[in-house]
């Protein structure tokens, strides 16, 4: 009989990963303008928006730490390919990396322009002014404005302070025989340990644990970052354990979210994250990514941890119910002829 | 696509039953209705348009349930939440809150009713076996020259095959009514590929009593979906247990035959490999919700003692 | 659809109207009052977008006819904070925790949140979690909603203070710090509009008939009978293109409908613009499109085969690219290894599933510019392709991307903005398509299913020697990124291991199948799902731990990566280190160990589900503990 504690076994796997950050094999470059407006407010403009990752916010606390104002003072706009300059694809664990960058080298312009006009104004040096949190100072002497009151008076000497930045990632392509090249100027690295417990009645597979070590670069928002890997890992997971689109001669028999099976809040792991940041030495902001990254040593952890638990070795995925406990009947037939 | 002509919402028995006698071809009558909107898309049955709807949800002699000379009448708007959130039904059908958690989720048990789920007669239903262990009977209604007349039809003549029973056309399911059996232990082994909105492969109830001192069993019930066209009771194995007294091994023994019943189309090996754990698990959880000391614990408890 | 009359209350107020051919009470709600809030992700029931109160009870308001609610008190989500009130500590919780990403399944979750409060204040963790069970999220694995609603249920019940759900004090420095997201406030109030909220005046609905063969030829299409139709106001097809025909991101393969011949099933083939999606689709019927079917070819390797049918004639060989990567001698690495491990792996095609289905508006402005508004991750791209494709000049042509309900890459490629913005030239009117989820799964791209077949060859003390690996992928019916995804695979494939002697090819290769497209990683997790395993596999054969294999041969600043790029940095030694202390791992071979370890079931897992957490009786954990006793 299976006695009830033998039902069920927990194992450990761990996985490493790498990944590069930006367009592939290609330069990649992006666009943004920036405005210190009224009020000491700021607008940026970029042609991309939101899929969820959180670039708004992320280029927001770029533009606040950049300018001199704070997060909420920033107002985006405008994804549109009319109306803003091009900052390309939403993809490619690109966001942070070339979109915040040249967020932060419009708004670098754009400073420059104010604090051009406050250095004249207050007779101080440009390398002295500092800003932060919607205040302008020139360090070392009491010269100091709201950012309301800077702008105010930079227009009023006759000047808008815009900018503009243009950034750009030096990949370059592959030979087409040997692949020989540099794909990108950025490299992320990622470790995940995962646990599970396997219900050797049924083959279910539960990952009830998963530590995620991710170098992200810098973390402009940590909070986000972590958001990114769990929900990279959750992908994973499913990939791992149930989803699979499947036809039959080019007929799809997963229509729809009943047969294409999905991780539900029932089906996750607690998730432990550490950021690692190595900063990037070739951008402004340092920061790389994690999009995309977080998910890629998701499946190969749990597939390790599965055969730590059971000694059943799955190396295709995903790792059903059926598959693990046909792994066990086979793991049990060959020790049978062991014998 | 789902569309519809008209759609009536009876508020008694004899208009709900007149409604269904006119039911034009192509007419349907919905409960909960949280079956028939996903069929009526693409990969289903796609596109599909009612001339009539008749919705029985809100017929007055439907709602709620009765406790009486040990049976349950449970009416036919009864939905699966009920069997979670409702005290009573909780200690007298103690193998429905465990089905009930695995049905769905909390929204659709919210509308889905357990007679609707009967009446779908999906070899992988999970009400069905339950059901069985509970004895149930399904009380069927129609109008009969014009005078309402009804039947009782055990749960094991209702269902035919998949999608099949003995409902006829211009007949409602108007309750099931099944054995209330207070301090059983219930248990109910489902598994899908996840645990929530979880399609079954296979499930299992069990209702299990046991002498006061829980060493013996008094009454065992089990049944089993997903093994074959019709949900199964394991009448054979009920036998075995039932008089004997609580042991591992017995329950060992009694978990291997039922394995043998697994006719399904697909995923035998699996099935079988399942339903022999299901059973063992189904008994010793149901003992353990009767509060039984686990059978292999005995020693600790006599330590204890 | 009738005409009925519904007399319902919603968000405390008293609506009374015909249905207006609303069949569900998730179309009246969206079409007829305009909550949008109430979003519709699979119309089958199974996400929860669409979640809303009726009379107090939580349901899935796309499984509800809508004169089921006839009398009912509905509550949506712009109802839980109406106009003029604050967010609710459930709403700003989410605000705070950031457990909303693309945010369209969040008004659905807020109120799966919002009930399980309401049904038990003192729920704990797994009875939340239950009690979220019906509403998937794609973008957030489910963490940081699980701890904004553990946070507002504690505030609730005055067990925290009101100030937890507040920003946080700032630094100084707003960078590295956890700045609130600035989209939370109308993702968490249903307020955002997504592409299928949009509507504009004069708007036309559109709908597309999809090929039910894999592979025929089109012998002709005749939609005269469905542009008799009264209320349709075009049909178009394929010969409405005025410009050069193709789309596609590394080779512009597909048509913005198929021309000649279908490749997949599912790929468009004619659409209608009428004046209700309901007309739209009785249109679809009406059009006659006889086929000559073609034999398919199914599987990748069959397809690399001679004499396979061929589903492009520019590439007679089936082969979308070949991406080779060589580095120094591998058959001298393999002479000079101990041990020589092969092994082959498979993955599976996995659909992108982001809860927005794919939706867009199209219209033409005063000024003539075409402009389309739609979930597009690449704008840019887009509008250069559209631009040939209707033979306008590039500032005729404008692309607004909408907030995109998660895209993970699903929403690179232009699969259906073409046909919106063909169908608004030729009627001048605006034209609005949303997919059903159905369509989304048949028409859109999916991660590429990989073959790979691996070799290894290694040192007894574990160092890599040499490493060959071979992956076939099917790339479906058209080229979209697979150029791309074989090169990432390619240059990602042996991670970030220092090998001496390497050999890599990926091919993708066309079939009649789904195409595979762009899917976060782009090809990266196939290959490197083979090589983890497969390290494992050396590791227990060497005796190694799993960290030290990896230790032993990973890549460090200096070093030169399988396409020969020195490395400035590297930071993989720091990330190892860190990970094998996080996680508290207790060293030895990977050898099945798990029933002797002692690093288990710490307190940084969750307990295994066993479901049953709001009944489940007070002695249960009691006994649990004495047992381990």
């Amino acid at each position: 009989m299976v006695a009830k504690n033998n039902r069920w076994a927990r194992g450990r796997g761990m996985a490493a990963s790498w990944y590069g950050i930006a367009r592939t094999a290609t330069i990649d470059r992006a666009g943004a303008w920036a405005e210190l407006d009224d009020g000491g407010t700021a607008k940026i403009v970029t042609g991309v928006t939101e899929i969820g990752e959180g670039i708004l916010t992320v280029l927001a606390q770029v533009a606040a730490e950049e300018l001199g104002v704070r997060p909420d003072d920033v107002t985006i706009g405008d994804n549109d390919t009319a109306r803003s300059p091009e900052a390309a694809h939403a993809g490619a664990t690109r966001q942070t990396y070339m979109i915040g960058n040249s967020v932060a080298l419009a708004c670098r312009n754009a400073r420059e322009k104010l604090d051009a006009e406050l250095a004249d104004y207050w007779q101080v040096d440009i390398g002295l002014i500092e800003a932060f949190n919607g205040e302008i100072w020139a360090r070392g002497t009491n010269k100091r404005l709201t950012m309301q009151e800077a702008v105010d008076l930079c227009k009023k000497r006759g000047v808008v302070p815009v900018g503009s930045g243009s950034f750009t990632a030096h990949g370059t392509g592959l030979d087409p025989v040997d692949g020989t090249g540099a794909p990108w100027q950025a490299y992320v690295f990622g470790c995940q340990v995962a646990e599970v417990e396997v219900d050797t009645v049924t083959g279910e597979v539960q990952v009830l644990g998963v530590w995620a070590v991710h170098d992200v670069g810098r973390a402009i928002n940590p909070r986000g970052v972590e958001g990114q890997i769990e929900g990279g890992i959750v992908q994973g997971l499913g990939q791992a354990l149930m989803e699979d689109y499947e036809t039959v001669d080019g007929h799809t028999t997963t229509h729809g979210f009943a047969k294409y099976i999905l991780p539900t809040s029932l089906d996750i792991p607690q998730i432990n994250c550490r950021l690692v940041e190595d900063r990037d030495p070739r951008s402004p902001l340092g920061a790389k990514g994690i999009g995309e990254p977080a998910l890629v040593p998701t499946a190969p952890a749990i597939m390790n941890a599965i055969y730590d638990a059971i000694g059943v070795r799955i190396t295709s995925l995903p790792a059903t119910p059926e598959k693990v406990l046909a792994g066990l009947a086979e793991k049990r037939a060959a020790a049978m002829a062991a014998e | 696509m789902f569309t519809y002509d008209s759609y009536h919402m009876p508020l008694t028995l004899r208009d709900a039953l007149e409604a269904v006698a006119k039911l034009p071809s192509g007419g349907r009558v919905i409960a909960g209705g949280t079956d028939i909107v996903p069929w009526a898309r693409e990969g289903r049955a796609g596109d599909v348009h009612f001339p009539v709807l008749v919705d029985v949800s809100r017929v007055d002699e439907f709602q709620g349930y009765d406790l009486q000379g040990g049976r349950v009448r449970l009416n036919a708007n009864v939905v699966y939440q009920d069997f979670l959130d409702d005290a009573v039904l909780r200690a007298n059908l103690p193998c429905m809150p465990h089905c009930a958690i695995w049905f769905a989720d909390d929204q659709i048990r919210q509308q889905a009713t357990l007679a609707g789920n009967l009446v779908n007669a999906s070899p992988a239903a999970d009400g069905t076996p339950p059901m069985l262990t509970l004895n149930a009977e399904v009380e069927l209604v129609r109008l009969d020259s014009g005078e309402i007349a009804r039947r009782t039809v055990p749960l094991t003549d209702f269902v035919l095959g998949p999608g099949k029973t003995v409902l006829a056309e211009d007949e409602l399911i108007s309750a099931v009514i099944c054995d209330a059996l207070p301090g059983y232990g219930g248990s109910f082994q489902k598994v899908g590929q996840r645990r929530s909105l979880v399609i079954s492969r296979v499930c299992a109830a069990a209702l299990v009593k046991t002498s006061a001192d829980g060493r013996v069993f008094e009454d065992v019930r089990l049944a089993l979906g997903g093994v074959g066209p019709v949900p199964a009771r394991l009448t054979d194995i009920e036998d075995m247990l039932r008089g004997q007294p609580v042991s591992a091994g017995l329950i060992a023994e009694a978990s291997v035959k039922p394995a043998e019943r697994v006719a399904s189309r697909s995923r035998v090996e699996y099935r079988r490999h399942v339903v022999q754990g299901f059973v063992q698990a189904a008994i010793e959880d149901a003992l353990a919700a009767a509060g039984a000391p686990r059978p292999g614990q005995k020693d600790r408890e006599k330590a204890h003692a | 659809m009738p005409d009925q009359k519904i007399t319902l209350t919603v968000n405390g107020r008293k609506v009374s109207r015909p249905l207006n051919g609303a069949p569900r009470l998730l179309d009246f709600l969206r079409d007829e009052l305009n909550l949008t809030g109430t979003k519709e992700g699979c119309g089958a029931g199974e996400c929860g977008t669409c979640s809303v109160f009726v009379d107090g009870k939580l349901v899935k308001s796309c499984l509800m006819p809508t004169l089921k609610a006839d009398g009912a008190e509905i509550q949506t989500i712009e109802g839980l904070s109406p106009v003029g009130s604050d967010l609710t500590p459930v709403q700003k919780a989410f605000h705070k925790t950031g457990a909303s990403q693309c945010g369209y399944c969040i008004p659905g979750m807020v109120m799966a949140a919002t009930s399980a409060l309401r049904e038990n204040p003192d729920a704990d963790i797994e009875e939340i979690k239950e009690r979220l069970g019906g509403n998937i999220c794609r973008c957030t694995g489910y963490t940081k909603i699980f701890e904004a609603v553990e946070i507002a249920r504690d505030v609730i019940a005055g067990r925290l203070p009101p100030v937890t759900l507040e920003a946080d004090e700032t630094s100084d420095s707003f960078i590295g710090a956890n700045v609130r997201r600035i989209d939370a406030p109308s993702k968490v109030a249903g307020k955002l509009k997504y592409a299928g909220d949009m509507v504009m005046p004069d708007m036309l609905h559109m709908q597309v008939l999809r090929s039910p063969h894999a592979h025929a030829k089109i012998l002709s299409i005749d939609t005269s009978q469905a542009e008799a139709l009264e209320g349709v106001e075009c049909v178009i097809t394929s010969a409405d293109v005025p410009g050069k025909d193709g789309f596609g991101v590394f080779v512009h393969d597909q048509p913005i409908m198929a021309r000649e011949k279908v490749r997949y099933v599912g790929e468009a083939v004619a659409a209608v613009a009428a004046e209700t999606a309901q007309i739209a689709r009785r249109a679809l019927a009406l059009i006659k499109v006889e086929y000559e079917e073609l034999p398919g070819i199914f599987d990748a390797e069959e397809a690399m085969q001679p004499g396979a049918p061929v589903v492009h004639d520019y590439a007679p060989d089936n082969l979308v690219k070949h991406i080779p990567v060589r580095k120094g001698d591998v058959d001298a690495g393999f002479a000079e290894a101990d041990l020589i491990v092969e092994n082959t792996y498979s993955t599976q095609q996995v659909e992108h599933a982001y809860l927005e289905p794919e939706a867009g508006l199209a219209y033409v402005d005063h000024d003539g510019v075409v402009t389309v508004v739609s979930p597009s991750q690449n704008i840019t791209h887009h509008r250069h392709m559209l631009s040939e494709i209707i033979a306008k000049p590039i500032n005729k042509v404008r692309f607004i991307m909408s907030a995109v309900g998660g895209g993970f890459g699903g929403k690179e490629d232009m699969i259906y903005q073409g046909m919106l913005a063909l169908a608004a030239m030729k009627t001048e009117r605006p034209v609005r398509l949303v997919f059903t989820r159905e369509e989304s799964i048949i028409a859109s791209a999916k991660r590429h299913p990989a073959r790979i077949t691996y070799k290894m060859g290694l040192k007894n003390d574990g160092r890599i020697t040499a490493a060959s690996l071979h992956m076939i992928s099917d790339g479906g019916a058209y080229g979209m990124s697979t150029e791309g995804v074989m090169r990432k695979a390619a240059i990602l494939s042996l991670g970030p291991y220092d090998i001496a002697n390497s050999q890599v090819d990926t091919y993708g290769v066309y079939t009649n199948n789904t195409p595979s497209g762009a899917f976060r990683t782009f090809g990266g997790m196939q290959v490197q799902f083979a090589t983890e395993s497969h390290l494992d596999i050396c590791a227990e054969k060497l005796g190694l731990d799993p960290f030290e294999i990896r230790r032993r041969n990973m890549m460090r600043a200096g070093s030169t990566t399988h396409t020969q790029q020195k490395l400035e940095t590297c930071s993989i030694e720091e990330v190892l280190r860190v990970a094998e202390e996080f996680c508290r791992w207790e060293r030895g071979a990977p050898t099945s160990r798990g029933a002797e370890r002692r690093d288990l079931n710490g307190p940084d897992v969750r307990q295994s589900c066993t479901l049953g957490a709001r009944f489940r009786m007070p002695g249960d954990e009691a006994d649990e503990k004495q047992e381990v006793a």
